[in-house]
């Protein structure tokens, strides 16, 4: 049952948003195989919540889905368009499709140089043709419906770890992004400045807006998830709503690894 | 040894001001000339093409390589040679000491891009930004700004080097201070002088480039 739940999803709904056949991706040469043949699947209603231990491949896959890595083998469909796919060694990207997905990185990715403003604008401007004062009025909009408008001005270096984040965000969000990917974007915060980040993504998820996300807080994993997917050894090892994640894991690995989490985080500081 | 009389210098205060506005007026134009120079170098070192890796990486180790006093001679004696052209001791030394600067300061640019993170790339590319608009907007102006206090060294490097041009006769604080030696017969005073005001200038500058330090240091941490 849990085992099939995410095929008969995609299926039974006929929406395939995103979808991820064969996926295959090595460094150094194909030394260093990190992807090997990953199937995924996810439809527009989806939140995915990504989760595995260290070197299992999770930055890989969301970079990989962004188009930022060469790929070996395997395609990746969107609105059963072909987006990614790869031709004897030759990896094929359509920019149209990569244009409407937003990426959040976790170490603070801001432009140094610019302020809050010219970090949110430069890329519409630049690269999508938006007018100058269209964008900014469109980041000032941005920045009040997320609480950051008096920080417009502001440069990166004057900004909290949280506030970073929110804007990464927010820059994203400047392109209208279909599809967010957020890689960790807690992990380098202090523990005080985590939740404000989580609060904006879940602002995201209550507007509709789907996502694949991982984390390694196993709560905000639980209050966002549609579904759970546990990525190790460059495939997904389990796949299931996160109710039956948490509560029933059926691989050895994924009950291992979730053991070894929540054991962690109980653990006192 | 004995009767040491300083006052020579005050009395050649007027040559000597236009000896030191000269090297400064020379130091200024390559400067800013070498800094381009060197900016355009760092960037051909990046080439997607190996031809122009190459000759650029090959620039830079000549220029760095050779005594400065080489390049001035070969460009006032050899250079007119094959282009067939005059070139006198101003253009001589404007363009050796351009040519030094740009290759110092494209190993300052080189590493300053060199130092820009994989993140700050893929936070491009995420955003879709075209290779131009990333090196133009992004990647550029971060390696101008952390490369900043390493080009006012070579400021500072270039200052002093340029007394080498009074080799060929390009009049300016070196060139007056020994002319000025040669006819008062007081080297001592004169020469100390002269060292004193690169001093104070070297020195002043590279407190300047230290303050300047610290405030970019806030402008290239993502
Ligand atoms: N640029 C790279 N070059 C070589 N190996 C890499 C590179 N990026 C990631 N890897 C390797 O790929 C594996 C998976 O990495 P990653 O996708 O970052 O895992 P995760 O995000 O799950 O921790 C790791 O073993 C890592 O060392
Ligand atoms: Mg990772």
């Amino acid at each position: 049952m849990t085992v099939l739940q995410p095929f008969v999803w995609g299926r039974s709904m006929a929406d395939h948003f995103l979808k991820i056949r064969g996926l295959e991706k090595s460094y150094a040469m194909g030394v260093i195989k990190v992807l090997n043949g990953l199937d995924l699947t996810m439809t527009s209603k989806d939140r995915l919540v990504v989760i595995g231990p260290s070197g299992g491949g999770k930055s890989t896959l969301l970079r990989c889905i962004m188009g930022l890595e060469n790929i070996a083998a395997g395609a990746i469909d969107i609105n059963g368009e072909p987006y990614i796919g790869a031709d004897n060694g030759a990896t094929r990207i359509d920019r149209r499709i990569q244009k409407q997905i937003g990426m959040v990185f976790q170490s603070y990715t801001l432009f140094p140089h610019l302020n809050v403003l010219k970090n949110l604008t430069l890329a519409p401007v630049r690269s999508r043709g938006v007018p100058r004062s269209v964008a900014e009025d469109r980041a000032r909009e941005i920045m009040r419906r997320f609480g950051l408008d008096q920080k417009l001005t502001a440069y990166p270096s004057e900004l909290s770890g949280g506030q970073k984040q929110r804007v990464a965000i927010a820059r994203a969000l400047m392109l209208d992004p279909k599809l967010m990917l957020f890689d960790e974007v807690t992990s380098a915060l202090d523990p005080e400045l985590v939740s404000e980040v989580i609060a904006m993504i879940i602002e995201l998820a209550d507007g509709g807006m789907p996502m694949m996300i991982v984390t390694h807080d196993m709560w905000f994993a639980r209050r966002i998830a549609t579904r759970v997917v546990f990525c190790a050894g460059g495939t997904i090892a389990e796949d299931a709503p996160p109710e039956e994640f948490f509560a029933r894991p059926t691989s050895q690995r994924a009950r291992d690894f979730i053991n070894n989490v929540l054991h962690a985080n109980a653990e006192p500081a | 040894m004995d009767n040491l009389d300083f006052s020579v210098v005050w009395k050649f205060r007027d040559a000597l001001a236009w000896g030191l506005m000269m090297s400064l007026l020379l130091s200024g134009i390559c400067s800013l000339a070498g800094t381009v120079l060197g900016f355009f170098i760092a960037l051909c070192q990046q080439s997607r093409f190996r031809a122009v890796r190459w000759a650029a990486a090959l620039y830079v180790e000549v220029l760095r390589g050779a005594p400065t006093l080489i390049t001035l001679f070969w460009v006032f004696f050899c250079l007119p040679i094959i282009l067939g052209v005059e070139i006198n001791a101003f253009w001589s030394s404007i363009i050796a000491l351009t040519l030094y600067m740009g290759a110092i300061t494209s190993e300052s640019f080189r590493s300053s891009l060199k130092s820009i993170g994989q993140d700050q790339y893929d936070a491009c590319n995420a955003l879709g930004l075209a290779p131009a608009t990333r090196t133009f907007y992004v990647i550029a102006p971060q390696a101008l700004i952390r490369a900043i206090p390493n080009i006012l060294s070579n400021v500072i490097s270039l200052f002093k080097e340029s007394t080498l041009v009074s080799a060929v006769g390009m009049v300016e604080l070196m060139y007056t201070a020994q002319s000025i030696s040669n006819i008062t017969a007081r080297p001592i005073e004169i020469l100390t002088a002269v060292a004193l005001i690169y001093f104070v200038i070297g020195y002043g500058f590279s407190w300047v480039v230290s303050s300047v330090e610290l405030r970019i240091r806030a402008r290239v941490q993502s």
